[in-house]
């Protein structure tokens, strides 16, 4: 079991991070991410609490000996669960992967939650592990090769995500002050 | 907006997203700021998802059918339906104690 985790801060308020996550894709940063559908959403009239569940489609070289002993493809898909809380201002996002996930499971979390001084604490956390029923050798050889994607996309999400918060911000409040 | 699983659900799924990214931006800051008196929230939570519903609700039950059937074209079906029982997230994970101290 490898086990990943990064905080950060983005310079906006959480609300504005939170509008900001609708529009994270397409991404040039990751552009891996290519079709992203929404499965099921729902608004709670008692606590104002928004579920949404969908489906990410991403696309991304996979190395010859993956595709060989596991049968996987360019194509991946990931299930997200996300809830947002504008009472307690908490929004939370669960990823698993649906391919390969007879061979290995990679559980991400993601928390953003407000800071004293407006701003958006990033919390992210993943759990990557191979199931113990795969050859052992080739269970650790997935797991390391899963970590180190995991990795690298979680870096390029940061990234991307700046970008996104920042142009979706300055031209609504470029527009506003027009 | 990105695209949809299946190209022919994608004119719907863009409709449906811009719809419900207007609402979200009219709901999220207010939400944020209403009254701590619950039955002041619960109230604007019920307007709001009333609203929602009466906006959104019809683009929602189309891109909805298109996409369940794109999932079944592309075998993803069982899949999804595993992940969703091995974890339902039926419920928000709990808040972990020490963020929110």
């Amino acid at each position: 079991m490898h086990y990943f985790s990064q905080l950060f801060q983005y310079d906006h308020p959480w609300a504005h991070v939170v509008i900001g996550m609708w529009h994270k894709y397409p991404n040039p940063h990751c552009s891996h991410v290519v079709t992203i559908d929404t499965l099921d959403r729902s608004v709670d009239p008692e606590t104002g609490v928004i579920r949404t569940e969908r489906i990410l489609g991403c696309k991304q070289k996979t190395p010859i000996w993956v595709v060989k002993l596991f049968g996987g493809s360019e194509d991946a898909f990931v299930r997200e669960v996300s809830f947002i809380d504008p009472r307690t201002q908490q929004a939370t996002i669960t990823s698993v992967n649906l391919s390969l996930s007879q061979f290995a499971t990679c559980y991400e979390n993601i928390r953003y939650s407000p800071t004293h001084d407006h701003r958006t604490a990033f919390h992210q956390t993943a759990e990557i592990q191979s199931r113990m029923t795969l050859w052992r050798g080739a269970a650790d050889k997935l797991e390391s090769w899963l970590v180190q994607r995991f990795e690298q996309n979680a870096q390029l999400g940061k990234i991307g995500f700046t970008d996104v918060l920042r142009s979706l911000w300055e031209a609504k409040e470029g527009h506003a002050t027009c | 907006m990105a695209h949809s699983l299946s190209e022919q659900c994608t004119p719907l799924k863009r409709e449906y997203d811009a719809c419900f990214n207007a609402w979200f931006e009219g709901y999220l800051e207010p939400a944020v700021s209403t009254s701590a008196r619950p039955e002041e929230r619960q109230k604007f939570a019920q307007e709001k998802a009333a609203e929602y519903e009466r906006n959104c609700g019809k683009l929602w039950v189309q891109y909805r059918e298109c996409v369940q059937k794109a999932v079944k074209d592309r075998g993803l079906e069982s899949l999804l339906e595993q992940a969703r029982t091995e974890n339902p997230l039926k419920d928000a994970p709990p808040a972990p104690p020490a963020e929110s101290s």
